[in-house]
């Protein structure tokens, strides 16, 4: 096998990590605004903080794969 | 594929200007050319779409970025802040026009940015609480003796990474998009070439893929807008969230 596959599949196991973590922010966000709608802009915010959080593993995940 | 991303990365360096350094003088350009046109004409009433949206712009920036994350001090805050992040937002839109080298998709212009915040929140920080207490205020209070120094530096090694963090964050979102775009654009010519060749209904056949492709292209798209906006609204967001913290007092 090439490095460049297995830096893609080694990218491919880390997007599972940032998908999950993107995830559980959604979800945590989601629950948050049903239950309280008036703290909808506050918690967006957080919700996208943490969804860059979790997207930047992958991303480096992704330019490491490319680069290597 | 491969032998795109190696010939973009086996490309002359050029000492003094690259396509990247031209995009990014004309986005900084723009930038305050859109600025100095919206602040010359400044009034209680704005008139028009550009003005008033403008003026949104800037307000929704003031309330959210400023006091809602660094509280009633903001306004010493909100020149850098506005500038990174109208700066970064104009040069990812750039960056999203076909042919445009995005200013934001190389490591050094987002390297330079994170410097930048890096040592704005880090000067702001001594300022406040002068070196010794600065350097304290790493460790969170009312973990005893040994645990302490442990966390002491766990935490200087945090405030290091963010430096690193921040400017790839940008980066590999810059230059992720615009390689998932370049990929879709190459396959939905890949599978239209064979028309080009010779008109018959076996070529046309096999150009249905590229209408796939495209339809997924123009979806990319829209989705790296919202990309573009996203990432300079996080990169100011976090930045705004670091001077914070340093300039946090305990109570």
């Amino acid at each position: 096998m090439s490095a460049f596959a297995i830096g893609i599949i080694g990218y491919g196991l880390g997007v599972i990590g940032a998908g999950i973590g993107i995830g559980l922010s959604a979800h945590g966000a989601a629950t948050g605004m049903a239950r309280q709608p008036e703290m909808q802009s506050r918690l967006f915010t957080v919700f996208i903080l943490g969804a860059a959080f979790s997207e930047a593993l992958a991303l480096i995940g992704l330019v490491l794969a490319l680069i290597a | 594929m491969q032998e795109v991303i190696a010939h973009k990365a086996s490309a002359p360096v050029t000492p003094f200007m690259s396509q990247y350094t031209v995009w990014l003088i004309i986005a900084v350009c723009v930038c305050i050319l859109v600025m100095v046109l919206a602040a010359k004409k400044v009034s209680l009433i704005p008139e028009g779409r550009f003005f008033s949206g403008i003026e949104q712009l800037t307000n929704w920036f003031r309330w959210d970025i400023g006091y809602n994350t660094i509280g009633p001090e903001a306004d010493k805050h909100i020149p850098f802040l506005a500038a990174l992040f109208f700066f970064i937002l104009t040069s990812n839109l750039i960056g999203l026009i076909p042919g445009v080298a995005c200013p934001t998709g190389v490591i050094g212009t987002t390297f330079a940015l994170a410097l930048a915040s890096f040592i704005y929140f880090n000067y702001y920080g001594f300022k406040t609480h002068g070196f010794l207490k600065y350097m304290k205020s790493f460790a969170p209070e009312g973990v005893f003796f040994p645990m302490n120094i442990i966390v002491w530096l766990l935490e200087l090694i945090s405030c290091f990474v963010r430096l690193v963090t921040l400017a790839v964050r940008l980066f590999a979102n810059m230059y992720a998009g615009h390689l998932i775009l370049g990929a879709f654009a190459l396959l939905s010519a890949l599978f239209f070439a064979p028309i080009l060749q010779g008109f018959t209904g076996g070529a046309l056949l096999g150009a249905l893929p590229s209408v796939l492709w495209m339809a997924l292209l123009i979806l990319m798209y829209a989705m790296e807008i919202m990309v573009a906006c996203i990432q300079a609204y996080v990169f100011t967001m976090l930045s705004a969230v670091y001077i914070q913290l340093a300039i946090a007092t305990e109570h």
